[in-house]
């Protein structure tokens, strides 16, 4: 395990991404003390105050204000709170429920694995997108519910893909091994199963939060995310889209901040998949 | 063969038959367990008790779940999906009437996402080798992870907002007369003649289609440039190497259209993500599209119009898919056989 951390590590790409991913990470979890304004705090007598670089930018505003007179800076700080809280809650739960589904499908096969293929079939014949918007108009906004629109969509992602590597491990020797050995079903798929699918996984994970990064942004931008009172990325996007000529900056900076985010966690992905992916490192490439 | 074709097709779709009622009963549930009234809803905000319950007895809303869903589905198969609550008209019809203008921003995108993919592609593969070669990879992965939605945005900022060279709101521009004839503005303004429209019309629609192209053109090209790295190991371009032909003419000529078909079927499965793809980028250029009408029905939880437009996304998914499907046993003689 060790061995296979060191060999990630020396990957130029992983670390790039992995630095990226760590700064933003900590935007966000000391956003209280990093932001200089509360990000809900007005400031009606200073609004749409340029950036510090530009004529009559107001030092103590470095990134300017939005309609509101509130502080850019410390919106997109605590944007990146939001944006993170989603990203790895949603791939943690979409990743449990893809895993588990396609672990039992794999491995057992037959009725198991039909019933949950086509049920498959049927959730992905939904464009995410008007799917995630059907199930926030069911649940309502909030960030709880954002996280559950995301699992309820994007857990298919991981058990299609989960499912045939577990079709593939499961012809293994030492599964039957493990078998003849006296292993439960239990145990085979636990012990023997999911450690093998575990790069796959890895990677697999670090792609998803990048789409739910994106789709988090998608939702607060048309008004179905988060809430009006937790600062989003995508809703300070909206904002500035309606006055896009007096502040272009405003629209700019939450644009930049996704951009990065989603990089991030997709050349981590990438990354990752070219150096836990056994056959690729085999083969030199 | 056009026979095959067609029957092809259409066992598909009779296959998709099964699917498609599930979705509906899917969307029917999520949206009936809303702590909404859709009666209240399509009623002044005086009405009495009593009317708002006649008024559910009318909508069907008093009956079990099942019975309300066999309702609907009776009602949809004769293209009656109930009234929009907002707008006080059919929903089937607004549906109809903002279908064209997205199926027409879809296929730009298309036509734009396909020129770029392949160039792109080939371009690529043209790098092989050299010291510029990660560079690429790197931009191309980086292309990769920016979705339609971050590139709607960036051109809009950068040629709608900095260089204000192209419009970003709306179909065309305002004050220009929209002909009606068979729904496809462009189509329709080169029917009555009005040049003006239609060159509106195109400029506007740059910068939707070219933000969707450009996000579903990345896939198309990493899938033609290992393609095309499969297909230079096989022996027929060594045999052609040999007889002495140019790389541009073993490219062009012989490696291109073996390594096309793979590209082919993932443009088609790329063609599906993309329509639905239309809904950001239509609401944020304001274009007047299907999208635009689906964010507006969840805004004011007007559930018979997110049920039609959810359910003709759905449709028009399904058939691209089925179709593509087709096309892609039709195109590829291996396995025609069967």
């Amino acid at each position: 395990m060790a061995n296979v951390l060191a060999h990630c590590l020396r990957s130029p790409r992983v670390l790039i991404a992995l630095g990226m991913v760590l700064s933003i990470g900590a935007c966000a979890i000391f956003a209280g003390s990093l932001a200089p304004h509360d990000p809900g705090e007005q400031n009606l007598l200073s609004i749409l105050t340029p950036p510090i670089w530009q004529t009559g930018g107001d030092p103590s505003y470095p990134l300017g204000t939005d309609s509101l007179g509130r502080d850019v800076l410390s919106r997109l700080i605590y944007g990146a709170r939001t944006a993170l809280l989603v990203a790895f809650f949603a791939s943690l739960g979409a990743m449990i429920i893809g895993t588990i589904l396609a672990h039992f499908s794999g491995y057992f096969g037959g009725a198991v694995d039909w019933i949950i293929g086509r049920a498959v079939d049927v959730w992905m014949s939904f464009p995410p997108v008007i799917l995630s918007l059907i199930l926030m108009v069911g649940l309502g906004i909030g960030l709880r519910n954002v996280i559950l629109a995301i699992v309820l969509v994007d857990w298919t992602r991981f058990c299609r893909v989960l499912r045939s590597e577990v079709l593939v491990v499961r012809r293994n020797d030492y599964v039957a091994a493990a078998r003849l050995l006296g292993f439960t079903h239990w145990q085979t798929i636990v012990r023997e199963i999911f450690p093998a699918t575990l790069p796959l996984l890895i990677t697999l994970v670090s792609l998803e939060m990048a789409i739910a990064v994106v789709v988090e942004a998608i939702l607060s931008f048309v008004g179905l995310g988060v809430g009006a009172n937790q600062p989003a990325w995508g809703q300070m996007i909206a904002d500035a889209r309606q006055y896009v000529y007096q502040s272009p900056w405003n629209l700019l900076l939450p644009i930049i901040a996704i951009f990065l985010t989603v990089t991030a966690f997709n050349l981590l992905g990438d990354g990752l998949r070219r150096t836990l992916d056994v056959r690729l490192v085999e083969t030199g490439r | 063969m056009t026979a095959t074709v067609v029957t092809l097709i259409a066992r598909r779709l009779l296959a998709a038959i099964p699917t498609l009622l599930i979705v509906s009963a899917l969307l029917f549930c999520v949206l009936r367990v809303l702590p909404v009234d859709p009666a209240a809803m399509s009623l002044p905000p005086n009405a009495t008790i009593a009317e708002i319950e006649a008024k559910r007895r009318e909508m069907g809303l008093d009956r079990p779940l099942p019975q309300q869903y066999a309702i609907w589905l009776r009602g949809a198969l004769h293209g009656d999906f109930g009234q929009s609550i907002q707008f006080r008209r059919d929903a089937a019809a607004l549906v109809a009437a903002t279908l064209p203008a997205t199926v027409q921003l879809a296929v730009a995108a298309m036509v734009i996402a396909g020129v770029l993919g392949f160039g792109g592609g080939l371009v690529l593969f043209r790098l092989r080798g050299t010291v510029l070669e990660p560079l690429a990879d790197l931009v191309s992965i980086v292309l990769l992870s920016i979705p339609e939605f971050l590139w709607a945005l960036i051109l809009l900022f950068v040629f709608g907002v900095v260089l204000r060279v192209l419009p970003f709101t709306g179909e065309v521009a305002p004050g220009l007369p929209l002909p009606h004839i068979t729904g496809f503005l462009l189509i329709d303004s080169l029917l009555v003649g009005r040049f003006d429209v239609f060159a509106s019309a195109c400029l506007h629609l740059i910068l939707p289609a070219v933000a969707l192209g450009l996000a579903f053109s990345p896939t198309t090209m990493r899938v033609l440039r290992s393609s095309l790295f499969d297909v230079y190991h096989e022996d027929y371009i060594t045999q052609a190497r040999l007889r002495g032909l140019s790389e541009r003419q073993i490219l062009l000529g012989h490696a291109l259209k073996n390594a096309v078909l793979p590209t082919l079927t993932l443009a088609g499965v790329q063609f599906g993500i993309l329509f639905s793809g239309t809904l950001l980028v239509e609401v944020i250029y304001s274009y007047p599209g299907m999208g635009n009408l689906m964010v507006d029905a969840v805004r004011n939880a007007d559930l018979p119009l997110i049920q039609a437009v959810g359910l003709t996304y759905c449709i028009v998914v399904l058939l691209i898919n089925t179709t593509v499907d087709s096309l892609y046993v039709v195109l590829n003689p291996k396995l025609r056989i069967r």
